[in-house]
């Protein structure tokens, strides 16, 4: 993954950020506040999804620019 | 005065009954309950019913509104090639795929539209993505990322014929064995291509092509679709309701006016 698609940049952040603090703080309350995204079981679900999105998103490529413009007044309604 | 008698009576009963809608807190009747406005006492006899002429909805927070913007923002960024979905993201968390629609404009190039809903069960959000499509190009289908999406993309195919690739099993799921056309498009006429009765003779339901009766074929040539055109730039006065007020101060108020 190229290491300035907007993705990558996004998720290292967060990813760092949260292992920051589970490496720093050893009392479960006060992570889970620290953290403040759910119970640490939840945590650890949402980082195995965060795990298969990054693996799904290597295989379909986002950072590649747009495949094809809208067509002009595709969105514009009414007609 | 039987007459005069019965309706004061039957306005002190009503009157009641909204109480009680109100106290036992039932959102659908409180709802009624604002549209009758209840009630001015004029000598403690005459009452008269007016009809409310405002709707209730509720105000939109803005902040959430803000967060989910940078959060539209941020997919744009990510994700310059789809703009296309990011529900195991930890900012989003868009686990719960609550309904997949079709629209049909056929004046357009790409006709179909089709709108996904999303539901965030962490942030209390929902997002609506929306791509389209022509009769000829599919669409890659979404059951590989959310299961519900199966039926629904069913659904479509069958209301809309837009066809999805890599779907496991594309079949007709709403209308029955055999029908032909998709009946949710503009072109399809309202009344269908055939007609089924149970023969007698043959003992089974017959399908036939569809015979209109005289008295049924009343064509208009004007759209369809446009069924209320009296009602069709109606000015409604929205009263806003703020966040933490409930329905039932809504109804009060309006006891009281």
């Amino acid at each position: 993954m190229p290491k300035d698609s907007a993705y990558r940049v996004n998720t290292e952040a967060i990813v760092n950020a949260r292992r920051s603090v589970v490496t720093q703080e050893s009392d479960l309350n006060l992570l889970e506040s620290k953290i403040g995204g759910g119970q640490v079981e939840e945590l650890i679900l949402q980082a195995s999804r965060e795990l298969s999105l990054a693996r799904k998103m290597l295989e379909w490529k986002p950072w590649e620019p747009l495949v094809e413009d809208a067509p002009k007044d595709q969105w514009k309604w009414p007609m | 005065m039987a007459v005069a008698a019965g309706r004061i009576l039957s306005n002190h009963l009503l009157k009641n009954s909204l109480r009680n809608c109100v106290a036992s807190g039932l959102p659908g009747l409180t709802k009624v309950c604002n549209q009758l406005k209840t009630i001015n006492v004029h000598n403690s006899r005459c009452e008269q019913l007016r009809y409310e002429t405002t709707t209730t909805v509720r105000e939109a927070v803005p902040q959430a509104n803000a967060q989910l913007e940078e959060y539209g923002k941020m997919c744009a960024e990510v994700l310059p090639k789809y703009i296309q979905r990011a529900e195991d993201h930890h900012n989003g968390q868009f686990l719960n795929l609550s309904d997949i629609a079709g629209i049909d404009i056929p004046a357009k190039t790409n006709r179909f539209e089709i709108v996904y809903n999303l539901l965030s069960l962490r942030y209390n959000a929902r997002i609506r993505l929306r791509t389209y499509t022509d009769e000829l190009s599919p669409i890659d289908s979404l059951c590989s990322v959310f299961i519900a999406a199966n039926w629904y993309e069913r659904e479509i195919w069958d209301m809309y014929g837009v066809y999805f690739s890599n779907h496991p099993d594309l079949r007709r799921i709403l209308t029955d064995y055999g029908f032909e056309g998709h009946p949710q498009r503009k072109d399809f006429p309202l009344s269908g291509y055939v007609e089924m009765r149970y023969d007698e003779d043959v003992k089974r339901v017959v399908a036939e092509p569809l015979e209109l009766a005289q008295e049924f074929r009343k064509f208009e040539l004007g759209s369809e679709w446009e069924q209320f055109p009296a009602h069709r730039n109606r000015e409604v006065k929205v009263r806003q309701v703020s966040p933490g007020e409930s329905f039932k101060q809504v109804a009060k108020e309006g006891e009281d006016k």
